[in-house]
């Protein structure tokens, strides 16, 4: 078994051939061959883990959502139906529960989608007048113009007049406020605490805390704060009068908590990865500022948000494909109510897989999977044009 | 590399690949977690019953565990759970109740079952899912056993659930609760207030509004009207059935208030079904400010702090509201069977008429009253995939739970979920009244249930393929976009027509028509 | 007075910057602190004293009652919950193990070693995969179905893989790697949940642990590989003069260096381990349900049984924030990320 074994990691090697380190690594001195296979050994498991556990039931599940599934005699089966979930999603009977319900065009929506045009034509435009143009670059910037275009088409449509928002639309939503809020107040806190102040190392165990708790613990938690007649605010409920409101009953109410719910959870992720990231930085730069007379705020703005710019970067990369997947704070709280208001993709997609809907619950996967993608790809791009810059 | 050599290595490969994968495929010993000692898979165990390693040797079904999924509880699941050890000690059994949220249930069941993983041996679940299993061939075909079982006293189970409980002539689960919605009041309340407990749904909507806001309890602040849970994905696709069968069926049970009998299409885009969603959606306004994001229990638990006038609800609030450990409504609280209505609809033309002796036959005081019996009553069926000695373990401990030693100690205890469903336990008051109840409050409690089970246009619940998807996906959606004011009632009515049609055409709309006129007896 | 606003060394804030901090800090704690000690008290709660509105103080406003505590401890819950505890106990520590195990020694050689995969590899890979699935889902057996693919996979790589002569890096294979994060769970459950079904792993431990272990690895891999890539590589080349080899290297200099960034990340997938519930809920039937199922399962029809949920949630934040204040000084020094560009 063990010679198999090596004889699968000769073949797979023969492909992936890891050249021994360069110069700029380092020579080893002595190179035998369980030396010479190390690098295979070591990156294998990873490679095979994933592989199996994750490509492969990925492309499974492509299947999945060009089919239908049915109980069947025996057992169960699936029927191939092509691109039918899909169309199901975007113009046919979950339409409006996943794009949202489209208003009619008023001036304002033209306003704001003719200025996100033309924001994307200069960019574009830019960019071909460029010396160096690619056909590779030229296609993912169209993408890109065209992706947003799409985007902004949607939520213009989605976000006021009578138009409802499609469980796509409310799934940025969370993502971008939460993140948004998540890293302000992260920043805010980890700049707070890295200050030399007694008692700091109890503020930075404590604010630790919630990203510890199971998010399903945090959404019935937050289910019982904001209960407005039972819950501790429930005073200050009554002294605005509020007592009767629910705001369950209320589309941008119930998404309001579920952010404050959600940014609860994730500030001490963001903090704690910024701690780290200022607590690393070489003093000597801060202390020639100091001399040279800069206040905080220019030692800030020249000094300490270059440097951390990389991580928060990586960060909020972390952060905002986990956040895509959000669905314990809607299940839990609001059970997507009222309506469908906070229901997320990876709820909609649970709700659909729950009803025995399997191919077009990995349909709307698969559309969470190209939004995360897209995302996360204008963002990489973004933290390596930075990169760049500063080398 | 040479070719040979290549190819010698390939070939390696390929065997060593077959024999791993093949290697894989065994059936592995299902490895229970190494670290799983045996008192873990009992189920909880009362004080007084012995470990099941104890039972004595030559018990019937000694040294047999079956597994049963259900819901969460503490309702339906408890007494699953408290006698569990009754039925170790008398059998030799190990019972393990393994429990789910309630939404989850369906898939959870379904998945197991079709995917062949059989990791449970029964279910306590809704029997209108037997209409899904049943023809599959996943539950047990219980006709041969509840033939032979003598202690069950399947004659005593009301016929109605005798019925609902089969499927094509068999039996495929055994009730072990009898459900059917009713309205519950405050009797104090009304009385103060001059008014009597609603015969229609409008009157239901005065009372509430005439009661809304006044102090209920005592406590100083103003209470509600009328509280019926609006949450999506709990129950309100049952809520509304309830108001709705009234407008939509007069000519008796086998008429059925889901679709048309001729041609399948749902009744639900008429002004019969539109008056009764403007109900539903009007008794909000006269209730707790997040009553859509509550469930039953919230509702139950409001109505029995005496924060409600009146509620919707199943069984349940009668042996709960005598408790005194729980309720503030003690002797105040009354029982009716639905309100109905004074309009029905016109099939052909989809508007309402009024009430006479054609279109209501009927009819009470001019009142077409239609109680519907939602849900059926919490049933267990067994998987038919397991081995013999399971199944019949298995069906041992339902009916165990069913007979009425069991069953009548059972109903009378408001927090076991589970309600009366054998007709002796309607006729025979005493284990209500030694339970609680006063003999006036046992008296209208059962009344109102069995005058419902009675009714001759008593309104059965949906039991076709695919109801799930039609009840509890498709309507439940549709209702609380509504509830949200998302949808206008129009809207509302022919989002919903559209889907069910949909759904309909799939399933095939021949085979659905034979078995929901299947269903209907006719 | 001007005192007040200077600061008497780098770090320091001046009293006014300290006292501000402070409150700022303080109503954050607060925040958080708040909700916590509300779950607290409502464990100690009966139905009626959550029913009839808000109790603040225990013994003042309301006589603290053991129930919740007792049912889910030692009552009718209990067999449910030990079991359920014991299982999030046994598999959460140990996927975090393995994911950092694979995961670190994976960043460690994409630090170190230069590897290139041919893009006519990957395809055939790919190709092969969607052949096996498809015939798959035309009936045939997947036995079969897997080894022909196998077999069709080999021959095809040295055919069409030598024909794509271009290669991919270390950065491609990473950004490969991490991004398996962005898959949802949703998209993969059912294939998985048939692929465990067939293997007959359903409802077990190691059904948990493999999945849990693969949808960590990206984490681990991104976080270490930050990490290792701060290690300088002098030490590495001065063993390698000295003889040693690959593993040893490994083994007795890069990983007691890393030992700030392996204990961070332990805690970090911990932490989401621990605190999964959509695959556990797909993958567990019976015996291994976790926690975080129990947790979600409260919410009866009864209504949500607030006291039992607020012990669950209680019994289950305890261990981790333990461990967290025993390894928090390593947090922070084993954050390093961001150190590698792109």
């Amino acid at each position: 078994m063990g010679w198999a074994l090596s004889l699968l990691i000769e073949l797979v090697t023969m492909n992936t051939q890891p050249e021994e380190p360069q110069p700029s690594r380092f020579h080893s001195v002595i190179s035998s061959a369980a030396d010479r296979l190390a690098g295979s050994i070591f990156i294998l498991p990873t490679v095979l883990a994933l592989l199996f556990l994750s490509i492969f039931p990925l492309l499974a599940s492509l299947y999945v959502s060009l089919a239908k599934f049915d109980i069947a005699p025996g057992g169960y089966k699936f029927t191939f139906v092509g691109l039918n979930n899909y169309r199901k999603l975007f113009t046919g009977s979950e339409g409006t529960h996943f794009l949202g319900k489209f208003a009619s065009n008023t001036p304002l929506t033209w306003i704001v989608f003719g200025v996100v045009v033309i924001a994307l034509a200069f960019f574009l435009a830019r960019y071909l007048l460029n010396a160096k143009v690619s056909i590779s670059g030229l296609i993912g910037r169209l993408l890109l113009a065209i992706g947003i275009g799409l985007l902004t088409w949607m939520l213009v449509h989605t976000l006021w007049n009578d138009g409802r928002l499609g469980t796509a639309s409310i799934t940025l939503v969370y993502v971008f406020v939460g993140i948004f809020f998540q890293y302000i107040l992260g920043l805010g806190l980890a700049l707070l605490t890295v200050q030399n102040l007694p008692g700091r190392r109890f503020f930075r165990v404590i604010f630790l805390l919630p990203m510890m708790i199971t998010p399903v613990g945090v959404a019935y938690m937050f289910r019982m704060l904001t209960d407005t007649s039972k819950g501790p605010f429930t005073p200050i409920w009554q002294g605005l009068g509020l007592i009767d409101f629910s705001w369950v009953n209320n589309a941008w109410g119930a998404r309001t908590a579920i952010l404050i719910g959600d940014i609860w959870q994730w500030t001490p992720f963001m903090f704690i990865v910024l701690v780290a990231a200022l607590e690393s930085q070489p003093v000597e730069p801060i202390e020639a500022a100091t001399v040279d007379g800069a206040n905080s705020w220019q030692i800030f703005q020249h000094i300490t948000w270059p440097a951390i710019l990389p991580v928060s970067m990586t960060l909020i990369l972390i952060r905002l494909i986990e956040a895509f997947k959000i669905v314990d704070l809607p299940n839990v709280m609001t059970n997507g109510g009222p309506g469908t208001a906070t229901q997320s993709l990876t709820y909609h997609a649970y709700i659909n897989w729950r009803a025995l809907n399997i191919g077009s619950s990995a349909a709307v996967a698969y559309m969470l999977l190209f939004l995360v993608t897209f995302f996360a790809m204008i963002f990489v791009n973004l933290i390596r044009q930075r990169t760049v810059e500063t080398l | 590399m040479n070719s040979k050599n290549m190819l010698v290595k390939l070939l390696s490969v390929m065997i060593v690949f077959s024999v791993l994968i093949t290697a894989c495929g065994q059936p592995v010993a299902t490895q229970a977690p190494a670290t799983e000692a045996p008192a873990i898979t009992e189920a909880p165990a009362a004080t007084e019953a012995p470990a099941a390693t104890e039972a004595p040797a030559g018990k019937i079904y000694d040294g047999v565990t079956i597994d049963i999924l259900t819901f969460v509880g503490p309702q339906v699941a408890e007494p699953l759970q408290r006698r569990g050890p009754d039925f170790t000690e008398l059998t030799g059994a190990t019972v393990n109740i393994i429990t789910v949220p309630n939404s989850e249930l369906y898939q959870k069941v379904l998945t197991d079952a079709v995917s062949g993983t059989n990791a449970y041996d029964g279910y306590l679940f809704a029997p209108a899912w037997i209409t899904d299993f049943a023809p599959a061939g996943l539950v047990e075909d219980l006709t041969p056993y509840v033939e032979a079982d003598t202690a069950l006293e399947w004659d005593d189970v009301a016929p109605f659930f005798r019925d609902f409980n089969s499927y094509a002539g068999k039996v495929y689960s055994i009730p072990l609760d009898g459900d059917m919605h009713m309205v519950y009041y405050r009797i104090d309340s009304l009385e103060e207030a001059g008014l009597e407990p609603p015969k229609t749904w409008d009157d239901y909507l005065a009372v509430a509004k005439a009661l809304n806001g006044k102090d209920l309890n005592g406590d100083g602040e103003g209470d509600y009207g009328s509280c019926i849970s609006k949450a999506p994905a709990q129950q309100s696709y049952w809520w509304i059935w309830s108001i709705a069968a009234p407008y939509i069926q007069s000519q008796g049970t086998s008429q059925g208030p889901f679709f048309n009998t001729t041609d399948m299409t749902p009744l639900v885009n008429n002004d019969a079904f539109k008056r009764a969603l403007e109900v539903y959606k009007e008794t909000g306004l006269y209730g707790p400010p997040d009553e859509t994001n509550q469930g039953v229990g919230d509702s139950r638990g409001l109505f029995l702090a005496g924060r409600c006038a009146l509620t919707m609800d199943w069984g349940d609030i009668g042996p709960l509201a005598i408790d005194p450990a729980n309720s503030k409504v003690i002797d105040k609280t009354g029982a009716i069977s639905n309100p109905g209505s004074t309009e029905v609809l016109d099939w052909e033309t989809g508007k309402l008429v009024a009430c006479d002796a054609t279109t209501c036959p009927y009819a009470v005081d001019g009142v077409n009253h239609a109680p519907f019996a939602s849900f059926g009553g919490w049933a267990g069926a067994v998987n038919a995939a397991v081995d013999q000695k399971q199944k019949d373990a298995t069906y041992a401990f339902f009916s165990y739970m069913a007979q009425p030693a069991q069953s009548n100690a059972d109903v009378v205890v408001g927090s076991t979920g589970y309600n009366p469903f054998r007709i002796s336990q309607f006729e025979n008051l005493q284990p209500w009244i030694d339970a609680g109840f006063s003999q006036a409050a046992a008296e209208q409690y059962l009344n109102g249930i069995k005058e419902s089970f009675d009714s001759p246009n008593m309104a059965a619940d949906l039991r076709i393929p695919k109801s799930h998807e039609y009840i509890q996906v498709e309507l439940d959606r549709i209702l609380s976009e509504y509830i949200a004011g998302d949808l206008t009632t129009d809207e509302a009515a022919q989002q919903l027509y559209d889907s069910w049609e949909t759904i309909t055409e799939e399933a095939g709309r021949d085979a659905q028509l034979e078995f929901y006129k299947g269903t209907l007896g006719q | 007075m001007k005192r007040w606003f200077q600061s008497k060394t780098i770090n320091t804030p001046s009293p006014i910057g300290a006292l501000l901090s402070y409150l700022a800090l303080g109503i954050w704690a607060f925040l958080i602190i708040f909700p916590l000690y509300w779950l607290v008290i409502t464990s100690f709660k009966i139905s009626s004293q959550v029913a009839e509105g808000p109790f603040y103080i225990p013994f003042v406003d309301f006589k603290p009652s053991l129930d919740a505590w007792k049912y889910i401890l030692v009552g009718d819950l209990s067999n449910d919950t030990l079991r359920n505890f014991s299982n999030t106990i046994i598999v959460a520590p140990l996927s975090a193990l393995i994911a950092l195990a694979l995961g670190a020694t994976a960043a460690y050689a994409l630090v170190r070693f230069d590897y290139r995969p041919r893009v006519g590899a990957i395809l055939t890979f790919i190709g092969c995969v969607i052949l096996s699935i498809v015939t798959i889902a035309m009936g045939v057996s997947w036995q079969i179905a897997l080894t022909v693919s196998a077999a069709a996979f080999f021959i095809l790589l040295q055919t069409i893989g030598r024909r794509f002569k271009r290669a991919l890096g270390n950065n491609d294979i990473a950004f490969w790697m991490i991004s398996q994060r962005m898959l949802p769970p949703v998209a993969v459950v059912i294939p998985i949940y048939i692929l465990f079904q067939q293997l007959h792993l359903l409802d077990t431990y190691a059904a948990l642990i493999i999945t849990y272990v693969t949808s960590n690895l990206p984490i681990v891999i991104w976080l270490m590989r930050d990490y290792v890539s701060t290690i300088p590589i002098e030490l590495e080349e001065c063993a390698s003069i000295d003889g040693a080899s690959r593993y040893r290297i490994f083994w007795s200099i890069v990983l007691p260096l890393a030992i700030p960034g392996l204990v961070a990340t332990f805690l970090f997938v911990l932490v989401f381990t621990w605190n999964e519930y959509l695959l556990a809920l797909f993958l567990s039937s019976a015996k291994v349900q976790t926690l975080p199922l129990t947790i979600a399962a409260q919410n009866a029809t009864r209504g949500p049984q607030w006291w039992n949920m607020s012990v669950l949630i209680l019994i289950m934040i305890v261990p981790v924030i333990v461990i967290a204040i025993v390894l928090e000084r390593y947090i922070t020094r084993g954050l390093l990320i961001g150190a590698v560009k792109g």
